[in-house]
Order: C-alpha cells, then structure tokens, then sequence
C-alpha cells in the first residue's frame, strides 16, 4: 500500500478498509459468529491481507505490521463486523508475535515473524493440561535439558486449531522444586516433531477445533526457549493484556442479536410484554456493554489501563452471548431443535450450533468465576484465608 | 477513577463538591431534611448558590455559570453519592434549561433568584403516570387562565418558583404562576427521598400580564431537552448513589464477622458484589454515552434510555444486597443503609422506570433500524 494509513483521517481509513472489504472478502465466509477461518482458508486470508497491505495492523513496523493506532485497529474490528465476516482466530500474530518481539531472540524473530506474516505458519497455543485449567500454573507437562535439547513430556489439551497448526508455542515445567509460577518455561516446538501427537476433540458445536497433544519425548533445541529459563509465566502473562480487550467486545453477542431480530421480523412473531422486555434487557446490556467498552478502551487509547473493568466485560459479554442464544431459542420454537441448518421463514438458521458456540466462551481465557475472583481481590483484597 | 475521566473544570467540580458534601451532606443531612416540614433546606440550597451549583445552566447575565452539561452531571453523581435531597435535577438541570431559553423579564428574574440559590423552582408538566419525554399537555389556557392538572411535580414547598407547561389553542406555552395563586390547589405529598411533590390542579387560576415565558416550537424545543437533560442528570446521580452504596456495604462487610471470618471474605459475597459493581460500571458509561448523545442533538436516543434503565435498576439491586449484607441491622431505620434504598426508590422510578425505559429503548432502536449506528 503506497499511502501511509497513519496519515489517514479515522473516516478515511475507515472507507478505504469498507472498500477493499466489500471488493475482495470472499462471499462464502460471511457467515458471523458459526463459520471461523481455519487452515488453508486462514492461510489465505493472511496472505491475501498482506498482499493487500492490511496485515498485522498492531504489529510495529520494524516487523512488517502497520503500527496503526488502537483507533484504527477497533475501526478494522468494527468494519469486519459490519461486513458479517468469519471469526479468525489469528494465534500467530495476536499471540506469540508480541511475546516474540518483548522476549524473543533476534534469530527466533527472524525466523518466525515472516512466515506468520505471510501465512505459511499457522501457530497453536499449548497451555491448559487436563489438570490445569483454570488454575493454569499448577501445569504439569515437563521439559528435561539433555544436551542441546529439550525432551517435553506430557499432555496439553483444548488447544484450538492444533490440527491444522504448523507449530506450537507451548508453557512447560523446567523446575518442580519452587512455587509453581517460577518453574515454567516458554518454548516452540514444531506439531511435526516425532513424539507428538494430536487427537481432536469432537465438540457440542459439532466440530473438532478443539485437541488434545500428547508429547512423548519430543525433542526441541534448546534455542526454542523464548525469555529465560523458568520466566515462561511472567512471559505468558505479558499477553493477557490484548486478549480481555477483545474477549470483552460486544461483538458476539450483537451479532446473535441481530440473527434474533432478523429471525422475530422473518416469522412475523407477535410482541407479547413478556418478550418485549427481554428483548428490551437484552438490547439495553448490549447497548451498555458497547458504551463501557468503547470508553474503557479510549482509557486504554490514552494509557489507562483498568485491569478490573477488562476482567468484568470478559464476564459481561460471555454471559450476554449465552444470554441472546438463550433467547434465540425461546423466539425459534421447535426449530432449534434440529441437528442441521434449516430454513426459517427464508432464513437459513444453524440455531443449535449458536447456542453451542456461546457455550465455552464464559469458560476459556479465565473461567467466568475465576475472572470474578481476580475482580474481587482487586476490589475487595484478598481474603483473610489467602492474606 | 480507572477508566473514568473528568476534563479539568470537572476535576474542580469534583472536589469542591466531594468537600462541602462530606462534611454538609450525607446521611444526617438528608434524616434532617426528610424531618422538615418542608422536605427542602433553604440554607443548604442557599449555599448551593453561593458554590454557583443552582445557575451552572443559567447565563452570566442571571448570575449563572453557562458551563457546559458534563459539569452539571459532576455534580449529579456527587450529590447522588451523598444522597442529597436537594431540588438539583428539578430546579438547577430542568427549570433552568426552560429557563435559560427565555428573554421575558419574568423568566429572568426568576432565573437570577435561582441562579442565587434565593429560590428553587419546579416545572409542572405531567400529567398521567409513566410518562417519559414530552406528552401532549391537556392543561390549558383560556382567557390568561390556567385549567387542568398536574401530577408529581417535584420539589413543591411554599416558596419554590412554579414554571407550568400548557396549551394556548394548538401551542404549547410555558407560563410562571405563583404557588399561592387563588385556583391552584395543590396535594402535597412526601417522596422517599424526603422532598415533597404535589398533584396540582388549576380552576382557572389567573395569570399576571407577563406571565407566559416561552410559546410554540421554542417552548417545545426547551421543554423537550430540560427533560432528556433531566434524565441524564437523575442518570448521573442514581450511578453517584449505587456506587456509595456499595462502597459503604462492602466497609461494613469488611469489618462484620461471623462464622470465624468477616463476610468480605465469602466467596458468594464476593462474586455478588463484583456484580454489583459490574452494573454500576455499565451505568456510569452507559450516561456518559447518553451525555455524549445529546450534545451531539439528540433527545431521546436508545443510549439515553438505556442509562436511565441501567442506572435505575443498578441502584435498586444494590439496595437490595445492600440491606441483605447488612442483616437485620440493614432492616432498621438506625442503619444509614436504608437512607440510601429510599433515596433510590425515589429516584429510579421518577422520569420513568427501568422497565419503561428500556421498552423505550428497543422502541428508539427498533425505529433507527441498525444496531450499529
């Protein structure tokens, strides 16, 4: 792209993005909320995207992205929105880059980031372990040093997209010995390394994004280490910070309330005072959601950061989601009973699969309890027991 | 603050309010003045105008302050915090917008006691229950007298200024007419919040030569944005309310033990007033947002709506935990928690309830037709 779209006004950059969206977003994805980009469809939509000039927008220039600011990401965000297109789950560039570029060596940014860029490499995140979920650093997986290498044994699972990742970045214990969060380690390893293993999970979506990875001695050389030995959580930490602000958008649920307005006008429903006011509820928590997001991240923007309200909206807009798919249900009568798609009122619905997808949203990225307890010790301090 | 701003004329506000409520007002204040017989304090009001509280809507010329709303709605959360049963919203948000549209002497004058903190003034302009924005009026005048009936006007007590909203033939007027006037009886009654408002009906009472302020599209105009003004404002001080409220339950649930621990520490609490304070957080953006509507032109945005819907309702739920966490201490009158639960019953369910509102906001939204606009 010749123009620098830092220059652009925020309603310039806003319609360059609209239109090259509307001309080249490939028409069979725009299915909001069920359809996410996965293998060879995320590699092209990566490609296609730096071709374009509209790749890794956070990233800094210096490493091929283009530096835009917050605003300008969250308009890219609102405008992928409104054009209804897929999720995209993006782990290489949202999540291991910026570890990459605040921890990694010169060598491991070199040879990762490029590929990322261009979408040849498809990354997975390897953290919870059939034990560790929500209380993550009690993980188990070990990595021993033997020579130049590290021999990883154990088993991670609910790794998305594993299947059809290229490589991993994976949190393993390197010391038993000290309190659990200062004995783990950051490491790569590549999903072809003999010893590894990925066994897809059949999920209540009726997909297999979701694996399980076993590791039987898979050997990584010791250069696949990011940050130091035994720093891997301060280093997994530095990213959760990106991640709430875009688990808190109202996104989803807005989305499922559209299909729920769209689906109320298509059978011609009568407004009872009954619906009415859980539709009314359920707009309002949307509407409110939006407005707190919007200014908790202008705080962001201006270098506010409210750890607590980013906690809170994760909680909010999950439990939203569950909430709108709940009435999706109410208002579609025995159609949401069926197993496959099926057309209501001209509109071609995968109601059970919505109300699935909104189900392990308000378990993943800190189980909604978990993210109320974080809340309460910031609000409230620790409790006496802890303390 | 966290992510909450105030520009620096807010900032000021802010703290001067923060200091003269500490020590002025708060629970003994507001036992004091549901106490009187007048539930309204002409000295805590009179000192409301010296601060230049009561004309921060009216032009310098009145002796007010011409400040921007944002400075206003500072001033909203803080007395909700101290839950202040002052006329702020009535008097100082919605007959000051009225009255600021005007240039009849009588307007003026009535601004510049008001603007002083001489007087409150009230505007008399519903009529049925639940109504919220403009309806159409049935009181009228006929031959420079006044007929018909008020309902909740806010505020009332023998010296408030009286600004009521009528039809002359198809336009609306507002007019001044003296509270005392012969053929207006009125029907005081106490609010929760310890102030009193009045039905008012009008047999033809009589109005002076000067007395109609504002006619036709102008008085619309100004009535209409004295009562989305007033909405936010009241938005403004149920948040201010709600969040004291729980502050001030989680410092008694900090220092109450039982079962060998104090209650904050109790999971279930914990959760229940991280909740609680997730609402409060929705409510304080959600009349940000709207203030940001109307100063963009709007009335009655689905924003708007929506925050008197959600400042409401996170006001009362936190009454409702806020006694439950007190126990039965909570239940008595001794215990300053339930001030704050009378405070928000009036004032959650004044300019339209919950409920109402957000029906109203599906209803705005519905008519813009696209959620992202």
């Amino acid at each position: 792209m010749a123009e620098d779209l830092n220059l652009l006004s925020h309603d310039e950059f806003r319609g360059h993005w609209r239109a090259w969206l509307e001309a080249n977003y490939p028409e069979e994805w725009r299915i909001p909320i069920i359809y996410r980009l996965m293998g060879d469809d995320e590699r092209r939509w990566h490609r296609m995207t730096f071709e374009a000039g509209w790749r890794a927008p956070a990233w800094p220039k210096e490493y091929g992205g283009l530096g835009l600011s917050l605003e300008k990401q969250l308009i890219m965000h609102q405008e992928m929105e409104r054009h209804k297109c897929a999720r995209v789950l993006d782990s290489g560039a949202l999540l291991l880059a910026p570890v990459l570029m605040k921890y990694g060596t010169q060598e491991q940014r070199d040879r990762y980031l490029g590929p990322i860029l261009r979408g040849e490499d498809l990354w997975c995140q390897g953290y919870s372990e059939p034990n560790s979920g929500s209380d993550l650093a009690s993980l188990r997986t070990s990595a021993t040093i033997d020579g130049d290498e590290f021999v990883i044994n154990g088993q991670k699972i609910w790794t998305t997209l594993a299947a059809c990742a290229d490589r991993i970045f994976v949190l393993v214990r390197t010391n038993k010995e000290v309190k659990k969060q200062a004995g783990i380690s950051f490491v790569l390893a590549d999903m072809d390394t003999p010893g590894l293993t990925v066994r897809p999970i059949m999920n209540l979506a009726g997909e297999d994004e979701l694996c399980e990875i076993f590791f039987d001695n898979v050997c990584v050389p010791r250069e696949n280490l990011v940050g130091a030995l035994n720093q891997g959580w301060t280093v997994a930490k530095a990213l959760l910070g990106d991640e709430r602000i875009s688990n808190g958008a109202p996104t989803l649920p807005r989305q499922a309330f559209e299909v729920l307005e769209r689906l109320a006008d298509g059978i011609a429903l009568d407004d009872d005072l009954g619906r009415t006011d859980r539709v009314a509820q359920l707009y309002c928590d949307i509407e409110d959601l939006a407005a707190l997001h919007s200014q908790v991240a202008d705080a962001a923007i201006r270098g506010e950061i409210d750890n607590a309200a980013l906690s809170l909206m994760k909680v909010l807009a999950t439990d939203l989601f569950q909430r709108v798919s709940d009435e999706l249900l109410r208002v579609a009568g025995e159609d949401a009973g069926f197993q496959t798609p099926v057309g209501v009122a001209g509109i071609e619905l995968d109601l059970r699969k919505i109300y699935m997808i909104a189900r392990p949203s308000t378990i993943y990225a800190g189980a909604n309890e978990v993210q109320r307890n974080i809340v309460a010790t910031m609000l409230m301090g620790p409790t006496g027991k802890a303390a | 603050m966290g992510w909450r701003t105030d520009d620096e004329l807010q900032q000021m506000l802010r703290d001067s309010a923060q200091n003269v409520l500490e020590t002025e007002g708060g629970p003994a204040h507001f036992r004091s003045v549901r106490a009187s017989e007048n539930g309204f304090d002409a000295r805590a009001w009179a000192q409301m105008g010296e601060l230049g509280w009561t004309g921060i809507l009216l032009p310098e010329a009145v002796g007010g302050s011409d400040m921007a709303f944002d400075g206003a709605l500072t001033l909203a959360e803080e007395l909700g915090r101290s839950i202040a049963p002052e006329p702020f919203v009535s008097a100082a948000v919605i007959a000051a917008t009225v009255l600021a549209k005007s240039q009849a002497p009588a307007a003026l004058a009535l601004a510049r006691s008001l603007a002083s903190g001489g007087r409150s003034v009230t505007l008399a302009w519903q009529e049925q229950r639940a109504t919220i924005g403009l309806p159409a009026f049935a009181a009228r005048l006929d031959n420079r007298q006044l007929h018909g009936t008020k309902r909740y006007v806010p505020a009332w007590h023998d010296q408030t200024g009286l600004l009521v909203a009528a039809k002359d033939g198809a336009e609306t007027v507002v007019v001044i007419i003296d509270a005392a006037a012969p053929g207006l009886v009125a029907h005081p009654q106490r609010l929760t919040d310890g102030s009193i408002s009045a039905h008012i009906d009008f047999q033809g009472a009589a109005l002076s030569e000067d007395a109609i302020i504002l006619r036709g599209m102008e008085a619309d105009v100004a009535l209409d944005l004295a009562l989305a003004r007033g909405t936010v404002a009241l938005s403004a001080q149920l948040e201010g309310l709600a969040s004291a409220l729980w502050h001030r339950t989680l410092d008694y649930m900090r220092q109450r033990s039982q079962f060998g621990s104090n209650l904050s520490d109790f999971q279930a609490l914990r959760h229940r007033m991280v909740d609680l304070f997730a609402e409060i957080e929705l409510s304080g953006a959600s009349w940000r947002r709207a203030a940001k509507d109307l100063a963009g032109g709007g009335t009655w945005s689905p924003a708007l709506h929506a925050a008197k819907a959600r400042c409401s309702q996170a006001a009362q739920d936190m009454g409702r935990w806020a006694i439950q966490y007190h126990g039965a201490f909570g239940y008595t009158d001794e215990a300053d928690v339930g001030l704050y639960v009378h405070a928000a019953l009036r004032w959650s369910t004044w300019l339209g309830n919950a409920a109402s509102h957000r029906r109203k906001a599906l209803e705005a939204h519905r008519r813009e037709g696209d959620l992202n606009g």
